[in-house]
């Protein structure tokens, strides 16, 4: 029993341990993890190829940094203790904001999960302004995102978009909490204040290691089914949009002050997946369209049509609409200051 | 003879994860029923009030036992459900 149970776990953690050094390997030897096609390769093929090439072309460099993500998401999951890290950002207190931005990379939870630990948040009395932090950052900034926006987008595009993200998230919840609506609605929750962090009846079991990796494997699996799919038809989207989109659009609509604009007004209403958006924003990358308007591009994941409405039937619409603006504002300020900081727009 | 109430906590409408924490609380409530023992299990929705203010914030799917928050953020294979249910015997 003992002996079996330490097989499994060795098992694993080889299995685990194989992404990670080969990612680091691939790091060291910057060894490239993004597809290479230019337009150019593939404008010369028929139509039903293109997408076959780009997709075989991403699996054959991406596997290992989508691999490598999946299975550090489920080990993130696992092993780091998230409740405790929510009853944190539950207390109500100004440091909640902080959690929240900083902790939120870590929570790698499924989609069908954000909205209810937002109302969960409320329930508990955290208030509007910390809640509403965790809700616009946990999307756009969770380990995976993270990952794979490093490996597609390079580290300089992601680390703006994950820091500008976090800055913009505190502000908004922040600023909504002292809107007159934002008032009104938190003192709904007000009665629940200070009951987060007491007693509570949760005394979670222990559980033995190969127990737990396997958990942790089982929700890497579950994540990459939920994800691999969409994503991959985003890729054959991608394809084309690589290989005949108008690079002459891109130039002109996608760069300078202008293009930052334009890419926080497209990178939002469009529901797209972060990992998708992310692999569009290479092709547009690709095309010509400036860092700075890169950053406006992952900066619209906020405000997104379905997130925004199953949101407002929480929240009401006003609130809605504050943060959906604010973080258009946001996004193109990003853009902006990005733009300005490297020196080209 | 002794009672057991499981309580699974998920997502309303439920998510796929929180159907299979269900899924597998019933499987081992069935194992403990064929041995005579009566395993309840029911469902309850994260965000309502009722269970914030009874458990606080839980990452969902969760699974408690008798009161009690066991299972977390996770999806338990049946086997670790009846391990939880037959300490509670």
């Amino acid at each position: 029993m003992e002996a079996g149970r330490a097989v499994k776990s060795a098992i694993m953690l080889a299995f685990i341990i194989f992404f990670v050094v080969m990612m680091a390997r691939a790091i060291i030897g910057s060894y490239t993890l993004t597809p290479q096609s230019t337009a150019e390769d593939l404008r010369g093929l028929p139509l039903w190829e293109i997408p076959l090439v780009y997709l075989w072309d991403y699996i054959q460099h991406g596997w290992l940094c989508l691999g490598f993500a999946f299975s550090i998401a489920g080990v993130f999951s696992e092993f780091l203790p998230q409740s405790f890290m929510l009853r944190y950002m539950s207390s109500g207190r100004r440091v909640s904001y902080l959690v929240a931005t900083v902790l939120a990379p870590v929570f790698c939870v499924c989609s069908c999960t954000m909205v209810p630990i937002f109302s969960g948040l409320l329930y508990a009395g955290a208030g509007i302004g910390p809640a509403l932090t965790f809700l616009l950052v946990a999307p756009a900034n969770n380990i995976l995102a993270d990952i794979v926006t490093i490996q597609v987008l390079g580290w300089r595009v992601a680390i703006a978009d994950m820091v500008a993200a976090g800055i913009a998230a505190i502000a908004i919840g922040y600023f909504v909490s002292k809107t007159p609506w934002g008032r009104e609605f938190e003192s709904r929750f007000a009665g629940n204040r200070g009951n987060p962090g007491q007693a509570r009846a949760v005394e979670l079991v222990e559980q033995p290691l190969d127990e737990r990796l396997w958990s942790a494997l089982k929700f890497g699996g579950y994540l990459a089914r939920q994800i691999l799919p969409a994503f991959f038809v985003g890729l054959v989207a991608v394809s084309y949009v690589q290989a005949f989109f108008p690079e002459e659009l891109v130039r002109a609509y996608l760069t300078g002050p202008l293009g930052v604009v334009v890419a926080a007004l497209l990178g939002g209403p469009l529901y797209t997946p972060t990992l998708i958006e992310v692999a569009l924003g290479k092709a547009l990358v690709n095309l010509g369209m400036s860092p700075g308007a890169t950053v406006a591009w992952l900066m619209g994941q906020p405000y997104d049509i379905p997130n925004s409405l199953s949101t407002s039937r929480i929240v009401g619409w006003r609130i809605v609409v504050t943060y959906g603006v604010m973080s258009f504002i946001a996004a193109v300020a990003s853009g902006l200051i990005y733009g300005v900081l490297v020196g080209t727009f | 003879m002794r009672k057991l109430k499981v309580e699974v906590i998920g997502v309303n409408p439920p998510c796929r994860r929180c159907k299979q924490a269900e899924d597998n609380a019933r499987k081992a409530a069935a194992r403990l029923g064929e041995e005579g023992v009566e395993v309840e299990v029911i469902k309850l929705d994260v965000s309502s009030g009722e269970t914030v203010s009874r458990f606080g914030l839980v990452m969902s799917p969760a699974v408690a036992v008798n009161g009690v928050v066991r299972i977390m953020g996770k999806v338990p294979d049946p086997g670790v459900v009846e391990r939880i249910l037959r300490k509670e015997l």
